[in-house]
């Protein structure tokens, strides 16, 4: 059974004989959490990369010292750094990489993102019925929100998320029967 | 890390936070909860690579604007005309990133909407098939984004470009163009 985040952390900041592989667990847990929270909040993988290495630089020097005032909500403390760093990012900050501290970190957050083949993709848009595909694209691809769409095509905003969600999940599956992966767990209702 | 979770996000909201379609509190809401829970990060993940995945989809017809904005970025664009009713061939190179397949010759200036089929020519099956593209009323022109990773798709193609004007029956105009892939 894995160890408790809140474990990991206590093991950092005594300085235990395992303090390197707690450091490792702990980004091999959050690394994904705070990509994904980079790709969202910041819309740039690169970016979000960079969030990844300079937040959990941030966590693991705050757990060595103790500062995390309670280890058991670790998970509270990584998205706050997030949010704090992601918005020093915005503002152009770009203090938030020390890149002589990444060689610190126990373990380089080796998270190798899923990758879309774009032939793929496109043959699987091409499966969509027209209004789904026209959501997809007018929300992704031209940045349209739900009620801009829905006075566009004439339909109404909460016809625009059912559509645009099942369209999403019919995209997943379509890529995963290409890929070989296994069934996904989606549905579609 | 919790394997499962016992109160999942909805698979509908992880869409719509991804289209950035929830409002300030929701959005705090998700980020908390995807913070805490390794299930719903795995699902958010799954969302995340077709949504930005599609974020990055050049549409096949595209405006003279995003055309110099790509070449401004440094896309190796290069671009062809071609005339209605004509049989052509164009070469995807390897020193080119881009096609730009301009279909001229096109009466649009009392145009409302164009629409675009491309089919095979050998087969008649439909390839794809787009409502409401953009068009050039001024220049009589529709701009079709000939992508690399199209060679998957038949090579023969006949576009037809349909146009609707107020009180008048649709036009066509049909460009058979036929795509030879250097590998890049």
């Amino acid at each position: 059974m894995e160890a408790p985040d809140g474990e990991l952390v206590r093991r950092i900041a005594a300085g235990a004989e395992d303090a390197p592989a707690a450091e490792a667990e702990l980004c091999r847990r959050f690394a994904p959490r705070i990509r994904l929270y980079g790709l969202r909040h910041l819309r740039d993988e690169d970016r979000a990369r960079d969030l990844v290495q300079a937040v959990l630089l941030a966590v693991l020097q705050a757990a060595r010292d103790g500062r995390i005032a309670d280890p058991d909500r670790a998970d509270r403390f990584m998205l706050g750094t997030s949010r704090n760093v992601a918005r020093r990012m915005r503002d152009g900050d770009r203090r938030t990489t020390g890149d002589e501290g990444l060689d610190q970190l126990a373990a380089p957050a080796a998270h190798e993102p899923e990758r879309v083949d774009l032939a793929a993709l496109s043959r699987c848009l091409g499966t969509l019925d027209e209004r789904g595909r026209r959501v997809v694209m007018l929300s992704f691809n031209d940045e349209r929100r739900s009620e801009e769409i829905a006075t566009l095509l004439a339909i109404s905003a909460g016809n625009v998320r059912v559509l645009r969600h099942r369209a999403i999940a019919a995209l997943r599956r379509c890529l995963d029967a290409g890929s070989g992966a296994p069934p996904n767990v989606e549905t579609d209702a | 890390m919790t394997a499962s979770c016992a109160h999942p996000i909805p698979w509908a909201t992880l869409v719509d936070y991804w289209a950035g379609d929830l409002d300030e509190a929701e959005t705090a809401a998700v980020d908390e909860h995807l913070f805490g829970c390794g299930a719903c990060t795995a699902t958010s993940a799954r969302v995340a690579v077709v949504t930005e995945a599609v974020r990055d989809v050049l549409p096949p017809v595209v405006t003279r604007a995003r055309v110099e904005r790509l070449r401004a970025g440094g896309v190796r664009v290069r671009e062809n005309a071609f005339q209605p009713g004509a049989r052509s061939d164009v070469d995807f190179t390897r020193d080119a990133d881009l096609l730009i397949h301009r279909l001229e010759g096109l009466a649009l200036a009392d145009a409302a909407r164009v629409d675009l089929r491309i089919t095979s020519e050998a087969t008649g099956d439909e390839i794809s098939s787009f409502e409401g593209v953009p068009f050039d009323a001024t220049a009589g022109t529709v701009l079709v984004a000939c992508q690399r990773h199209y060679s998957a798709l038949p090579h023969d193609t006949v576009m037809t470009v349909s146009i609707h004007a107020p009180s008048a029956p649709p036009r066509t105009a049909r460009y058979t163009i036929l795509h030879h892939w250097e590998s890049p």
